[in-house]
């Protein structure tokens, strides 16, 4: 059976390693795009996903290299005497100092990234001068408050601010910053294909930045098991052109200040124009 | 499945009532094609293309179809009319199926022998679609057959809507229509906030319009019932019909079922007609453009002295909008401390305060929230105001204000989250 260990262990790295190098080909890897974030930002965290990935894997089949050596050689030369040995000060040193060099470099390394996604002080400006929407998560859906056209997001809601729920719609080319608010319990604003996530937490007001590099739909999820209906917790984050990102802000104006006269395609039932079908 | 007014009548009675809902409504599991209704049953045709040999001990026989490869895939469960061939004109239940193949099992019969080339109709395929979106997305609060009873509604309040009383609030339609089918639409796409409603909005318009589709069949189907339980329950509840056959009441069970069955043969027909008809004819007016709430002027802009004229009608003994709303708009007008009648029962209600008809007590809106349920544009308010809110003891005002009252009256209520004082 000696030998069968051997493979046993043998077969694990390989496997991992195979596993993952196929990943982005079988739908294994990151969402979107052959597993390539839709922000630049994203793909910075990704960077840092890699650089773990390829340093535990580096690890991995070391330790499992040895191990299968020293079982095959146990297996095969069965007059060789194990030594017992009662603990090596250097080895106990080595295997402490080099994983705490690891973790600091991690530690330090990634330090300018999270200072970009996460410290305020370090957001885009543009973002940050003019938040677009404040978002508040409730059971179970996303509902947006953006300021009216040409005004500025007020911490309070006016009475001219525009609503909408599980749409929210951005300007592509600039980074983008929302108020993220809960009504209820946490919930996470999570938009997997630009690697976001933040958690949101009720009494609180976090700010939250994304740019998408490439204009589209993305999926807006909710990350923090918030109750029953946690998976219908979806929304689609549109990201779209500035002028059609005016137009829709034109619209939603048109819409909510309906006052049930006049037509407006997009608001009213087809019924009130073509009611009458006898 | 049927409701509690059916069960409280005595068996011999509510057996005829669920015998005629199965048998034109059927059930979840197996939907029934009713004519006349104002639903879209979603009718598909298709051909035999071959017949796959079947020994006699077999209870299904096997054929493969063409001209359903476009149509929806799960169709299971539902009737399959023959239109040529021996079998024209008899049904057979659809107990396979599959998409891929194209293959059906029906059971077999005398009247039916599937030949290649002959025709039939598969009905009530879009109801399917519906009831299968419905089953996946609503049914765990709304319930089986929309009785708002699901196993998630034990933990929401307010409770799910029941919709078999076909009665909905947030309508944009006069206060004795029912719903439009873009009213519904409209609350499954953007949900209704302050509630557990939530939003709908990724589900395509194709989807909504056919959970919309199935949730009016369910209307319909509750309130079809309903009414004949009214019919029935006055002489054949389980409760009169012990007083009947008590001492007191001194009619044998012989007696009181000769007379039930004689209603039954000679009135519970029409009855029964009576009933869908009347139904469906209302879900049919409501989707005509005269049912609809259409203000006769534009809004009044939206000035400091619109919404104090709006706040000197609130506060006026004309609309007494202050008796439950409160003087501030807070919902805790006097109204809600009162002891109220339940017109349903003439009993007094256990609970202070206003109720709904489903009989859930019910606060009045604190107009300070700046949370419209039935949607926020300024036509949505005026329509509340104009219809009043069905189901609720919201009043419509239509009659007895004009046209640039509600609108000053709209311009003050929509004012009340902003005015500062939160």
């Amino acid at each position: 059976m000696g030998k069968g260990w051997c493979l046993f262990f043998l077969f694990w790295p390989i496997a991992a390693v195979v596993s993952c190098a196929m990943a982005p080909w079988i739908g294994w890897s990151f969402p979107y795009d052959n597993a390539q974030a839709a922000s630049n930002l994203g793909i910075r965290i990704d960077g840092l996903f890699y650089l773990i990935l390829v340093i535990t894997a580096i690890v991995f089949v070391g330790t499992q290299a040895a191990i299968v050596y020293a079982l095959w050689r146990g297996a095969n030369n069965r007059e060789e005497r194990a030594d017992c040995v009662h603990g090596n000060h250097k080895l106990e040193l080595v295997w402490s100092i080099i994983p705490g060099i690891i973790l600091l470099f991690l530690a330090i390394y990634q330090m300018n990234i999270w200072a970009d996604f996460r410290i305020k002080k370090y957001y885009p400006e543009v973002a940050v001068k003019d938040p677009i929407a404040e978002v508040t998560a409730r059971q179970f859906e996303w509902r947006f408050r953006y300021p009216a056209i040409g005004k500025k997001l007020q911490q309070k809601p006016q009475p001219d601010d525009l609503h909408s729920v599980n749409e929210l719609h951005v300007p592509f080319g600039k980074p983008v910053m929302i108020q993220l608010r809960s009504d209820d319990v946490q919930h996470s604003f999570f938009l997997p294909a630009l690697r976001i996530k933040q958690d949101a937490l009720p009494g609180l007001q976090i700010p939250v930045w994304f740019e998408a590099n490439k204009p589209g739909t993305y999926d807006l999820v909710c990350a923090e098991l918030c109750g029953w209906g946690h998976y219908k917790m979806k929304a689609h984050v549109i990201v779209q052109p500035e002028d059609e990102y005016q137009n829709y802000l034109k619209t939603l104006t048109e819409q909510q200040f309906y006052d049930g006269l006049g037509k407006i395609a997009a608001t009213e039932n087809d019924s009130e124009s073509e009611a009458t079908e006898k | 499945m049927f409701s509690k007014k059916t069960n409280e009548l005595i068996p011999e009675a509510a057996k005829p009532v669920k015998e005629a809902l199965v048998k034109q409504f059927g059930n979840p599991f197996a939907l029934t094609q009713f004519e006349g209704l104002p639903t879209n049953f979603g009718d598909i045709e298709g051909t035999v293309k071959t017949v796959e040999p079947s020994g006699a001990d077999q209870p299904l026989i096997r054929f493969q179809v063409t001209g359903l490869s476009d149509a929806y895939d799960k169709l299971q469960g539902l009737p399959l009319e023959w239109t040529s061939g021996k079998g024209q004109g008899h049904f057979s239940r659809i107990k396979e199926y599959n998409f891929e193949t194209g293959m059906i099992a029906v059971e077999k019969s005398e009247e039916i022998d599937p030949q290649p080339g002959d025709t039939f109709l598969v009905e009530c395929v879009r109801l399917q679609f519906g009831r299968d979106l419905y089953n996946r997305h609503c049914m765990h609060c709304h319930g089986m057959s929309g009785e708002g009873t699901g196993p998630t509604s034990r933990y929401l309040n307010p409770p799910p809507r029941d919709f078999r009383l076909g009665i909905y609030k947030y309508t944009s339609t006069k206060s004795t229509s029912k719903a439009q089918e873009a009213d519904l639409e409209r609350t499954v796409k953007e949900g209704i906030a302050g509630t557990y409603m939530p939003s709908f909005k990724l589900l395509t318009e194709d989807e909504v319009s056919a959970i919309v589709n199935y949730v009016i069949w369910l209307s319909i189907r509750g309130e079809t019932e309903k009414k004949l339980d009214d019919e029935l329950f006055l002489d054949y509840s389980q409760e009169v019909y012990d007083e009947r056959t008590s001492e007191e009441g001194g009619e044998t069970r012989e007696e009181v079922l000769e007379e039930l069955k004689e209603f039954m043969e000679l009135d519970f027909p029409d009855t029964l007609e009576f009933a869908t008809e009347s139904v469906s004819e209302a879900w049919e007016e409501a989707n005509e453009e005269a049912a609809l709430v259409i203000p006769k002027t534009p809004r009044v802009p939206d000035t400091l002295e619109s919404r104090e004229r709006g706040r000197i009608l609130y506060l006026s003994q004309k609309t007494k909008c202050a008796s439950c709303h409160g003087p501030q708009g807070r919902g805790n007008g006097t109204a809600t401390q009162d002891f109220w009648t339940n017109p349903a029962t003439n009993e007094k209600y256990k609970n202070r305060g206003l109720h709904d008809i489903w009989g859930n007590q019910l606060p009045p809106r604190d107009l300070h929230r700046g949370i419209y349920r039935g949607g926020r544009r300024p036509i949505d308010t005026y329509r509340r105001l104009a219809a009043g809110i069905k189901g609720t003891p919201m009043p419509a005002f239509g009659g007895s204000l004009s046209d640039e009252e509600l609108w000053d009256l709209v311009n003050y209520v929509m004012s009340l989250p902003y005015d500062g004082n939160r």
